[in-house]
C-alpha cells in the first residue's frame, strides 16, 4: 500500500471526517482543470483564479452532501464554472478569450525540421484561430470537450447542461467548425 | 476518431494556459468539526437556534441559492466559508495551529487579488452610516449586555456609544465606542473618527465581522496580554458586519483602516482608526 496515491473516494472520505490536508490533496490534484475551465469561461486568469478558489471553497462546505462514491472531478468543475459564470453575469462583462500556442517545444518533442516545424505551427495558428473566432457556445464545448479533454459527463458539468446536450452541441459545433475551415483559404 | 479532433486534442496540448496558482496552499480551510456541542452562553438577548453549537461545516444555509448581487454572493461567501486565503502572511503558509485560532476572533476573512469597492457611505449619523446601531449611553449599554464592556483607559471615556439590536448583532449583542479625535490620531477618513472599538459577543461558531483584504494589506498575528490578535494594516480593507445569524449585512460594507481585532476572554474587541501597530496595541492593553 505504501507509495499508492489515494483514490478519490478515499480521500473524499476523509476530508468529510474532517481531514483538512485529504480535502488539501483533492484540490492540489484538480486545481490546474478547475483553473482552466473557470478561465475558458471568465477569459481572466484574475477571475478565474478567484472563481476556482471560491469554488474549492464552497465544495469544501458542502462535502457533506456529496453522495458517498461518486467521482468528485465533475462534482468540483461544476461548482467552479458556476462560480465563474455567476462572475461573468455579475460583472456583466466577459473579456474575450484568446488562446495562444505556447512558444517553443515541450520537453520531450522530437525537433522537426525548420520546414516541417514551420508548416504545423502555420495549421496549428490557423486551427487555433478558427476556434477563438466562434461562437462562445461552440468554442466552449469544443475548448472543453478537446482543449480539457473533459468527458462528457465532465462538460456537462463544467457548460451546466445535460450530457445528452453535450452530444448534440458537440456535434454542431464540429460542422460549423469543419465548414469554416474548408471555407476560408489557406495562408 | 475523426482528424479534427484529433487535431484539436494535439492543439489543446499546445496551449500556453496561465500558470495554475497553487489553490491548495492558497485556500484556507477551517477544521470541519462535526458534533460538538458546548453549553449555549447565557444572555439577555434570547438564545437562537443554533447558539453554542459547533455546526458540521461553518454555516449551513448561508449560501442562498444564485440569487443576490455580485457582491452579496462574494461576501456571503467569504462570511460563512470562515476562510482565509493567506497569502499575505508573511510565510503565505499558515500552520495548522493557526486555523483554530482564527476561530476565535469571529472574523471571517478572505484574500482576493482585486478588492470590491464598496458604494460611498450615505450621508447621516454616524451610527446609521457606519451601521453601528442606535445611539444609546455606557451606562444603558451595559444593562443591555450580559458582559463586561471594556473601555481602554488610554483613550478614556468614549465620546459616542452604540448598541447593535440583537436582530442586526451577534446574539448576545455589539456595542461600538467611538472616539471622534484623539491627540496624535488622525481622523480616519473611513470613518470620521479617530478611533472606533466595536465589542461584541455570540455563539462560539458564529462570525460577527468579515474582512476582504487586498494585495496591499498585511496581516500578522499578536498577542495582547495573554489574547490572540490579528493586526490588519496597509492599504484600506473591506470591512462589514454579519448579523445574528452571521449573514453578511450588505449595508455595512465599507473601506476600513487599520484594523486590530482580539480574543478578551471569549469578547471580540475591533480597534480601527490611523493608528500604528504600537498604538493599536497599547489601546488594547489598555482595555479594563
Amino acid at each position: 500500500m505504501e507509495g499508492r496515491p489515494e483514490d478519490d473516494s478515499e480521500l473524499v472520505a476523509r476530508a468529510r471526517r474532517g481531514d483538512v490536508a485529504a480535502y488539501e490533496e483533492i484540490v492540489r490534484r484538480y486545481q490546474q482543470v478547475a483553473f482552466r475551465t473557470a478561465y475558458m469561461i471568465t477569459g481572466s486568469a484574475a477571475e478565474a483564479e478567484d472563481a476556482a478558489q471560491d469554488g474549492f471553497m464552497k465544495a469544501y462546505r458542502a462535502l457533506d452532501g456529496f453522495r458517498s462514491g461518486a467521482p468528485p472531478r465533475p462534482w468540483l468543475l461544476r461548482i467552479v464554472a458556476n462560480e465563474a459564470r455567476n462572475r461573468v453575469r455579475s460583472t456583466q462583462r466577459r473579456l474575450g478569450l484568446e488562446l495562444r500556442l505556447a512558444e517553443g517545444f515541450r520537453p520531450g518533442d522530437a525537433a522537426p525540421s525548420p520546414e516541417a516545424a514551420s508548416v504545423a505551427a502555420e495549421d496549428r495558428n490557423r486551427l487555433l484561430r478558427f476556434v477563438n473566432a466562434l461562437d462562445e457556445e461552440d468554442r466552449l464545448v469544443i475548448t472543453s470537450r478537446y482543449f480539457l479533454e473533459l468527458s462528457g459527463a465532465e462538460t456537462a458539468a463544467a457548460l451546466g447542461i445535460p450530457e445528452g446536450t453535450v452530444k448534440s452541441r458537440l456535434s454542431r459545433s464540429l460542422a460549423r467548425l469543419r465548414a469554416k475551415l474548408e471555407e476560408a483559404p489557406r495562408g | 476518431m475523426a482528424e479534427l479532433e484529433q487535431q484539436l486534442i494535439a492543439l489543446g496540448a499546445e496551449l500556453d494556459w496561465p500558470a495554475t496558482p497553487d489553490l491548495a496552499a492558497r485556500t484556507y480551510l477551517p477544521a470541519r468539526r462535526s458534533h460538538q456541542v458546548t453549553s449555549p452562553q447565557a444572555g439577555k438577548y434570547p438564545a437562537k437556534p443554533g447558539d453554542g453549537e459547533i455546526q458540521a461545516g461553518i454555516a449551513h444555509g448561508r449560501w442562498g441559492g444564485a440569487s443576490g448581487t455580485y457582491l452579496e454572493r462574494r461576501w456571503a461567501l467569504a462570511a460563512v466559508a470562515v476562510v482565509i486565503a493567506l497569502a499575505a502572511l508573511v510565510a503565505y503558509q499558515p500552520s495548522r495551529d493557526a486555523i483554530a485560532n482564527w476561530l476565535n476572533v469571529h472574523t471571517s476573512i478572505q484574500r482576493v487579488l482585486h478588492l470590491a469597492t464598496p458604494s460611498p457611505q450615505p450621508p447621516g449619523p454616524l451610527g446609521e452610516r457606519l451601521g453601528l446601531g442606535g445611539r444609546t449611553t455606557l451606562t444603558a449599554a451595559r444593562k443591555q449586555v450580559t458582559w463586561h464592556i471594556g473601555i481602554p483607559s488610554s483613550l478614556g471615556q468614549p465620546d459616542e456609544v452604540y448598541l447593535q439590536p440583537p436582530a442586526d448583532a451577534p446574539a448576545q449583542g455589539e456595542v461600538t465606542l467611538v472616539y471622534a479625535t484623539r491627540p496624535g490620531i488622525a481622523v480616519a477618513g473611513q470613518t470620521g473618527v479617530s478611533v472606533l472599538i466595536t465589542e461584541a459577543r455570540g455563539a462560539v461558531n458564529q462570525n460577527f465581522f468579515g474582512k476582504m483584504l487586498g494585495p496591499g494589506t498585511t496581516l500578522e498575528e499578536v498577542s495582547v496580554a495573554g489574547h490572540q490578535g490579528y493586526w490588519i494594516a496597509g492599504a484600506p480593507n473591506v470591512f462589514f458586519f454579519t448579523d445574528a445569524n452571521g449573514n453578511f449585512r450588505n449595508e455595512t460594507m465599507r473601506l476600513a483602516t487599520n484594523t486590530l481585532i482580539l480574543d478578551d476572554g471569549g469578547t471580540v474587541v475591533r480597534i480601527e482608526g490611523n493608528l500604528t501597530k504600537a498604538q493599536a496595541l497599547q489601546i488594547a492593553a489598555s482595555l479594563g
